[in-house]
């Protein structure tokens, strides 16, 4: 288990973390979301020792991160770095050996990773002489190339054509099924969605909901009913009792319930209105889940 | 893996990159040929010996011995080429077949021809009067005996000749310069490149800083010790070989003394050139930080060449023990004998005192300012930094 554990770093007068909790299985897929400068970076920069936590600690399998446990960590900083000058190959074989893989190890995982990241050709070249998302590969090989126990990555997915994503996707759900744990920030909420177990939202500090997407859903207490009804007229839903309308357009409106309301109440009424094409719970999307913690927080 | 293996795989990095490199294998090459060049120099200049072509118009083998006796005497190898009279000696000297002729060497009037006065006048005048006195001698019947050899007694003897080892620690000290300048930049250069392209990040999520400097600083000394001594096996070999120097104990001791000296400058100066490339982000910025310390080496570079001659000045001896100024003039100062085994010990003592301070210190400003991008950090914020 990777356990967050009471987190707190203040730059100054600016706390930017203020307690932020949370853990990650083995074989977790734990997806980071926050809006800009909510301190996801600072929380996983915390984790990989790169700055010092006022309060708290970040611990695997029940011991604190040391500099010992950190090796056994991929790591992609959100940074992007590499050393310009220095061919590919040499580059991620000095990683993995920093990680604690033995020349033999390093050896072969580089091949493997450049294989299977599309970077093959790409082994003898300079780092710098790569275009931007072969960089970027590089430096998600960088991470995996140790073969870590744990993977914490900032903005994997930043900067990657559609390819590039699925391919780390299937690196990252190759791995997780493998029993790795891994967190990764993004603001691609449908990725987070789509590839995540576990989520986390982070907003002023703080963790404001977290657990897996369908708990997420059901901790949002209300359900959402669609009605499409193309002939009724505007405002036809607001004096249904227990009713909020959430957003109307042309006769496709979207309604939160109360938890006492009675659906049948409001498919009744709409009926009223004219022949209903579409009556259906709605799923809030991720996107409108972080909207509505990150507002409510 | 173990603390020390962090640091042997930065210093491994460090040493097969650079190794690589074209400037720096380019540098070494200049420097090696500039050594040959320098003895290749003092060969063909001749050191102390030079030699003239001295004709003679009516000479005979006594005249002969006379003038090479004479040279002898002045340091100068005597050819002696015989010519049939005034004319052909003026054509001779004019040709330069010959660097003086002399008529009549043994008559009433003996004449030089030259083409300006020369060294061969003195020459040429004591071997004449040594010929006529040793005539007017044998005229009164005087056997002339061998004069007795001069034995000279040393009241402070010099132990050997100093001045060629001076040469030596002089040669020694300016690739000693050269080689703190090129590794300090080297250092530098790699700090910067680390903070500019944002690998440290990446680097130090695997390490402490202390470890990635103490790595970095190790790796290239290692490659600058590995030039050094190849410098010196090729000069003393070169020297050797080509018989330059007289003395090769006295040759080797004082390599061996600048090799020791670069260890404890390179310490030095290489901390101090980690730390202020800390402090900025780009290439561009690094002279501006780096000015302060490359002033001092450039000063004790200024010295040493003072020193070299006149080893026993105010100057030189207090230097010689100012850190960072030592490494460049005190080599000088023990080649010239000027230094006594405990000035040496002190000024070791002092500069290792200076290591030790500048190693912390610049330790710390390292780790404070290697996570801090964008802009120059100033040394007291990076003093004050938290060391993650």
């Amino acid at each position: 288990m990777l356990e967050f554990d009471g987190l707190v770093k203040s730059y100054g007068d600016n706390q930017v973390l203020q307690g932020v909790s949370f853990s990650v299985a083995p074989g977790q897929m734990f997806g980071f979301c926050g809006s800009n400068g909510a301190g996801k970076t600072t929380t996983m920069r915390i984790a990989m020792g790169l700055a010092r936590a006022d309060a708290g600690q970040v611990r695997w399998q029940g011991r604190p991160l040391d500099d010992a446990s950190r090796r056994l960590i991929g790591y992609m900083p959100e940074e992007r770095g590499l050393y310009p000058k220095m061919k590919v190959a040499e580059q991620l074989t000095y990683f993995a050996r920093l990680h604690g893989a033995s020349s033999a190890e390093a050896t072969r995982a580089v091949d493997e990773w450049t294989e299977r990241l599309g970077l093959s050709a790409k082994r003898g070249e300079r780092v710098e002489k790569l275009s931007l998302g072969n960089q970027q590969r590089v430096q998600l090989a960088a991470a995996l190339v140790s073969g870590p126990e744990v993977l914490i990555l900032d903005e994997p997915f930043s900067g990657l054509d559609p390819v590039g994503v699925d391919s780390l996707a299937d690196a990252l759900l190759e791995r997780c099924r493998a029993g790795v744990p891994v967190v990764f920030s993004s603001h691609q909420l449908d990725l987070v969605e789509r590839l995540c177990d576990a989520v986390g939202i982070l907003a002023r500090g703080r963790i404001v909901a977290s657990g897996t997407v369908a708990e997420l859903r059901a901790r949002e207490g209300g359900r959402q009913l669609r009605v499409v009804v193309p002939a009724a007229p505007a405002g036809w839903a607001g004096g249904v009792p227990g009713v909020r309308v959430v957003s109307e357009q042309r006769g496709d409106t979207v309604l939160d319930l109360a938890p006492d309301a009675d659906d049948q109440v409001v498919l009744a009424a709409a009926l009223r209105t004219g022949p209903v094409t579409h009556f259906a719970r709605r799923e809030p999307s991720l996107v409108e889940l972080f909207r509505e913690a990150v507002s409510a927080a | 893996m173990s603390t020390l293996g962090q640091v042997r795989l930065v210093a491994g990095r460090e040493i097969s990159t650079r190794a690589r490199d074209k400037g720096f294998i380019l540098s070494s090459l200049v420097i090696v040929l500039l050594v040959v060049g320098v003895m290749i120099f003092q060969l063909v200049s001749g050191g102390t010996t030079s030699s003239t072509t001295i004709g003679v118009v009516g000479g005979n083998p006594s005249v002969t011995t006379a003038l090479q006796q004479s040279g002898e005497a002045a340091g100068t190898e005597v050819t002696v080429t015989d010519l049939d009279d005034e004319a052909a000696a003026r054509q001779a000297v004019e040709d330069g077949d010959v660097d003086a002729a002399v008529l009549d060497p043994t008559g009433d009037s003996p004449t030089l021809v030259v083409e300006a006065s020369s060294d061969d006048d003195g020459i040429v005048r004591s071997a004449v009067s040594a010929l006529s006195v040793a005539a007017q001698l044998a005229e009164q019947g005087v056997e002339l005996q061998p004069a007795p050899q001069l034995t000279t007694t040393e009241l402070d003897p010099a132990d050997d000749d100093r001045g060629p080892a001076v040469v030596v620690a002089l040669l020694g000290v300016v690739v000693l310069y050269g080689l703190l300048i090129l590794f300090g930049q080297f250092v530098a250069q790699g700090v910067v490149e680390e903070k500019s392209s944002r690998v440290v990040e990446l680097l130090l999520s695997t390490m402490k800083p202390w470890q990635l400097l103490a790595g970095k600083i190790l790796g290239l000394g290692v490659l600058g010790l590995v030039q050094l001594v190849l410098i010196a096996v090729v000069g003393v070999t070169g020297a050797l070989a080509l018989d330059v120097v007289s003395v090769p104990g006295q040759l080797i001791g004082t390599v061996l003394t600048v090799i020791a000296w670069f260890l404890v400058g390179y310490a030095f100066y290489a901390s101090v050139f980690a730390a202020a490339a800390s402090l900025v982000s780009r290439q561009e910025d690094l002279g501006s930080v780096l000015t302060p310390t490359t002033l001092l080496l450039v000063v004790g570079f200024i010295v040493s060449l003072q020193a070299a001659q006149d080893p026993g000045s105010t100057l030189a001896t207090v230097t010689s023990f100012v850190p960072g100024l030592s490494p460049l003039v005190m080599p000088v100062r023990m080649a010239a004998g000027e230094a006594a085994w405990w000035e040496v010990a002190v000024s070791v003592a002092i500069m290792l005192a200076a290591i030790a301070l500048v190693v912390r210190i610049g330790g710390r400003v390292y780790a404070g300012a290697l996570l801090r991008t964008g802009g120059r950090t100033k040394l007291r914020e990076a003093l004050k930094a938290e060391r993650a």
